[in-house]
């Protein structure tokens, strides 16, 4: 074997000589010493030749070393020489070579020779140092020797691509150096190179087990790197640390959480994989902020990614943070923070970040932040002018980029104006900007057509400007596109059904849907059929649907407890809105006794709310009491200042109280109409009060706009979807 | 799906084994049926694999009476977990096919069955109405990897827990509005056998994630190396795979698997690149909604796969290699010598 690395050389051996010694490696350990003398030559001759032009530069501390060394343990032995040999060949390159010269050593037996000196003294006597020190150089000298040697045939054997044989060697390093050094290494007794050796080896074998496909023992091995006493310095832990947290997190190996004989009282466990890697990555975060180790991007990064699997990305904007200035530029950490706070719902804040990252000083044409800054716009009337403002930019600036962004400029753009609209002051501005809105929507589909959210945006907006054809065919695009997997789908198709008067498809639609839902979702559909059942007036079958609802929704309430669920609350239905429905049905019956115990129901859960006090007032009104009515309307308009319906009453009921309360009415109907452009009711009494005044010219157009929307009033609001 | 086919149960991976040949009529490689361990054979097999996804990628596959479909589900209803590796290896085709046509509405009674029994599976596994939950670390505290103080007499910091996978209902039909959830804890269970799925299996999973987002025109331009790679499925490149809606729910265990794919222990350039170019696709198709939660996650994987690897470090020889050989030459002189 040691033959052969000497051919591989090309040195001078013969190759009779090397038969004959290769034969000799394999025979009995009784001619172990021979042999070994006989290696020791060659180690000589083979390393002579390769320090020949230095040999001058010798210095006398290292001869001394090499002198205590030999007189400590007595001789070098067969171990010890093979150790220095292979070390010999592993350096110039020869892995195979040293691998032939390193199969030779037996490492048990090392260890037991080892053993004794190192680890026989009781720590009592540890404080005498000079003797400890004087007793151990030699003989960790030796044993650095061998377990180095173990160590680079591990390596040898990794870069021949051995790597379950090359963990085992490397495993068999560590278990050495734990049965010799018992106790953990201590800081101040180990040899500088013993110390390399252990911290190298204690690092590769976990990559070897990964390699070999071991997950488990690479598991294992990562937990011994970094639970037991190896005295590793700041960056190997670093370096280790950080692949266990990368090997956790896509190692695809349930690990079991790591059990603990040393637990304190209030320490953190973890007890999963992410747990964990959630742990070790915000350690080696703090880490780099006290200074101890190097910045790495990629610990970040994979913070970012744990993180937002569990959606903690505030406690991840905290991290970003923290980062100091000059890793990250300052427009790209905001914009990190933006993405972080709009997901953990801090609007306001996202904004404000965007804002700055937006101006004309910093990064101004940032598509990504552009888009996020318009979407973020999109969903608030007031900020709708801002988005609008964003969304143009982006699309100026997707231009040459990609069509999928310029299509989702071009989407925002669409829907601040939407948006916008809304808020407009003149009927003109409306219209003008309901047009720019449709265009940019119907510009952002020719892009892609095959976006359903855009295609859902696009079937609202048709519908809002009760273009109901239009409406119907995004609504059934939204539902081929998504394969009626999107609750609100159904919903868009079913509302503008109703807003057509068809209402038996509208049903049909309803029941499909409901045949796709789960029961617990059922809600908002359960209510869009009571209302459907009420708008044909069913009022029995209605109330079935309401009671369907009601125990829904009751259950609902049992299973999550009286706290209230925050997070899906967009698509359940509450109690109160059942109690207020059954109370407008009867209402609308004149079932006041009924109608007033639902009343109660309903403001038993909420106490202050518009829409009670408005059914309250129209209660009142129907039963001509027009001061309590008047007063029920207003308290309605003071706790929600834009609540339509009752201004369209306390018009109505004011254009009734005489010529001198006309100018008053009509305001109240203009606000309504400002806030509800295609609110029936309020045209209607608009028109009166006109003709009351005598402009029968406006009053024929209210009353006109009046019937025609009479044919297209949905039996919810598109704005509740 | 229909019980009149083949009434008894599979017991045994022989049994599976025997079924699965008359499945795929007599189309079995010799090599499956003499095996020692059939079900690692089954496993690991590359003729089968590619019989067996080309049946399930195959036009009119998954319907009510298909045959694979009911072996797949028997085989994994036998409860032997052998076989129940062999039924997870064909979750990627599985899911890719049936997320991709059930766009359409299409009957697929077939593959329902089965991703309804794996379903379950993970429903029991888990415990029914149970969330998947992470407590945060906090650094206030103490652990086994780092100390902190922490004040005598106030209790530690309170941790937060938060929720990674929500609370799995148990389904006896595919509902549209669940199919992502049911498909996402699908693959939320095959994440958990990843270590052991065989290569193949992600990388069609990795190829349908591609389809899946919609987005393999905006990638079409740049060199396609992966592209190349999946040729011999001639299968794929005939259907074109439907863009999916892919809700969080769906997409979050998807960009798991990915991100196992290109930054777990695989030693595998193919699948590195493959996964490379899924992440992508799965980050530009959130940035088309502005989905900040798919955008950040994704954002980040794409990001980690830019970035080079750390190098295991080398052995390093102090005191330079020349001082090192005297020593040694010197050590040898001496014994020689002295004998």
């Amino acid at each position: 074997m040691a033959a052969a690395a000497e051919s591989d050389n090309g040195s001078e051996v013969s190759p009779t000589a090397a038969a004959t010694r290769g034969s000799a490696v394999v025979a009995s350990p009784v001619k172990a010493k021979a042999k070994a003398r006989a290696l020791e030559l060659e180690t000589s001759a083979s390393a002579a030749s390769a320090s020949e032009s230095s040999e001058a530069k010798v210095d006398d501390g290292n001869i001394q070393e090499a002198e205590s060394s030999l007189r400590e343990g007595l001789s070098l032995n067969y171990e010890e020489a093979r150790a220095l040999l292979g070390r010999l060949e592993y350096q110039r390159g020869n892995v195979e070579a040293a691998l032939r010269v390193f199969d030779g050593i037996d490492l048990q037996a090392a260890i037991q020779r080892f053993q004794p000196s190192l680890s026989e003294k009781p720590p009592s006597k540890r404080s005498n140092k000079l003797r400890s020190d004087s007793s151990n150089s030699g003989s960790q000298h030796a044993a650095s020797l061998v377990l180095e040697a173990i160590y680079l045939k591990s390596m040898s054997l990794h870069k021949l691509g051995k790597a379950m044989e090359a963990a085992r060697q490397c495993r068999s390093v560590l278990d050495a150096v734990e049965s010799i050094f018992q106790r953990g290494i201590p800081d101040v007794m180990v040899e500088q190179k013993l110390q390399e050796t252990v911290s190298k080896s204690v690092e590769l074998l976990p990559e070897l087990w990964k390699q070999a496909g071991a997950y488990q023992e690479a598991l294992v091995s990562y937990r011994r790197a970094l639970l037991s006493q190896w005295n590793l310095d700041d960056d190997c832990c670093t370096r280790i640390q950080k692949r266990f947290a990368v090997f956790l997190l896509y190692g695809g190996v349930e690990a079991s959480p790591p059990s603990l004989a040393s637990q304190t009282e209030g320490s953190y466990v973890p007890k999963n994989n992410l747990e964990e890697a959630i742990l070790l990555l915000m350690i080696l975060l703090k880490k780099w902020y006290l200074g101890k180790t190097y910045w790495d991007p990629s610990v970040m990064e994979h913070l970012t990614f744990a993180l937002s699997l569990c959606g903690q990305t505030s406690v991840l904007a905290n991290h970003l943070e923290e980062v100091l200035p000059g890793i990250y530029p300052r427009t790209e950490r905001w914009y990190s923070l933006a993405l972080c706070n709009y997901v953990a719902s801090h609007n306001e804040a996202a904004l404000n970040l965007l804002r700055k990252l937006l101006n004309k000083n910093e990064s101004p044409g940032d598509i990504m932040a552009l888009l996020l800054a318009a979407k973020l716009c999109s969903s608030d009337c007031s900020l709708a002018s801002e988005g609008v403002e964003y969304a143009r930019r982006a699309a100026t600036n997707a231009e040459s980029s990609d069509g999928h962004l310029k299509s989702a400029a071009l989407h925002y753009l669409g829907s601040c104006l939407a948006k916008k609209s809304r808020i407009a002051s003149s009927d003109h501005q409306r219209s003008l900007l309901q047009a720019e809105a449709l265009k940019s929507l119907n510009e952002a589909i020719s892009l892609d057509r095959h976006n359903p959210d855009l295609i859902f945006d696009m079937g609202i907006e048709y519908a809002e400007q009760r273009n109901m054809h239009a409406a119907l065919k995004c609504a059934k695009e939204f539902i081929d596109a998504t394969g009626g997997s999107v609750s609100k789908g159904w919903r868009l198709l079913s509302m503008v059904l109703s807003a057509q008067q068809r209402y038996s498809e509208a049903e049909v639609v309803t029941d499909a849907a409901l045949d796709e839902t789960t029961k617990w979702e059922q809600g908002p559909l359960l209510r869009i059929r009571a209302k459907l059942k009420v708008a044909q007036s069913l009022p029995m079958e209605a109330v079935e649907a309401y009671r369907t609802l009601l125990a829904l929704v009751q259950a609902q309430r049992k299973a999550y407890g009286t706290v209230k669920n925050v997070t899906e609350d967009d698509d359940k239905v509450s109690e109160f809105e059942v109690w207020q429905g059954l109370a407008n049905m009867y209402a609308s019956l004149s079932y006041w006794r009924d109608a007033e115990i639902c009343l109660q129901k309903a403001k038993a859960l909420k106490a202050y709310s518009a829409t009670t006090l408005y059914a309250e007032g129209y209660m009142r009104e129907a039963r001509e009491q027009t001061q309590d009515a008047l007063a029920a309307y207003f308290n309605a308009v003071s706790t929600e200042l834009e609540h339509a319906p009752s201004k369209v009453s306390i018009g109505a009921l004011l254009s009734k109280q005489g010529p001198k309360y006309l100018p008053v009415a009509r305001s109240f109907l203009s606000d309504a109409l400002r806030l509800e452009p295609t609110n029936r009711m309020a045209w209607f009494y608009l028109g009166k009060v006109h003709k009351h005044d005598g402009r029968l010219a406006d009053a024929a157009d209210c009353f006109q706009a009046a019937s025609m929307l009479d044919e297209s009033d949905p039996i919810e609001s598109f704005r509740s979807l | 799906m229909t019980s009149d086919a083949s009434p008894q149960p599979i017991q045994s991976t022989k049994a599976a084994v025997e079924s699965l040949a008359a499945v795929l009529g007599g189309a079995l490689p010799e090599s499956v049926a003499s095996a020692d361990d059939p079900a690692a054979t089954l496993l690991h097999d590359a003729g089968v694999a590619s019989i067996v996804s080309g049946r399930l990628r195959g036009a009119g596959s998954g319907v009510g009476n298909d045959g694979l479909c009911r072996w797949l589900y028997d085989a994994f209803q036998s409860n032997l977990p052998e076989l129940q590796l062999v039924v997870l290896r064909f979750v990627p085709a599985l899911a890719g096919v049936y997320m991709s046509r059930a766009v359409s509405r299409k009957p697929l009674a077939g593959f329902e069955a089965v991703l309804l029994a794996l379903y379950a599976h993970a429903v029991a596994q888990r415990g029914a109405g149970e969330p998947e939950t992470v407590t945060l670390p906090n650094m206030a505290n103490p652990s086994v990897y780092h100390e902190a103080k922490v004040p005598a007499k106030t209790k530690a910091t309170e941790l937060e827990v938060v929720v990674l996978s929500p609370a799995l209902e148990p389904h006896g039909t595919i509902r549209a509005t669940r199919r992502a959830r049911i498909v996402g804890a699908v693959l939320e269970l095959y994440h958990s056998r990843l270590a052991l799925m065989p290569l193949s299996s992600k990388m069609d999973f990795c190829e349908f994630c591609v389809g899946w987002t919609g987005k393999h025109s905006k990638l079409d331009d740049k060199p396609r190396v992966a592209a190349a790679a999946s040729e011999p499925n001639t299968a794929a490149t005939e259907e074109k795979w439907k863009r999916v809606p892919l809700p969080w729910e769906l997409f979050q265990p998807a960009m798991r698997i990915v991100a196992h794919c290109l930054l777990g222990p695989t030693y595998s350039d193919e699948l590195k690149t493959q996964a490379a170019r899924a992440a992508e696709c799965l980050y530009w198709r959130a940035a088309e909604t502005m989905d900040t939660r798919a955008l950040l996650l994704s954002r980040s994987v794409v990001r980690l796969s830019q970035m080079a690897e750390e190098p295991i470090p080398e052995p390093s020889f102090s005191g330079g290699i020349e001082n090192m050989a005297e020593l040694e030459a010197m050590r040898a002189d001496i014994l020689s010598t002295k004998n």
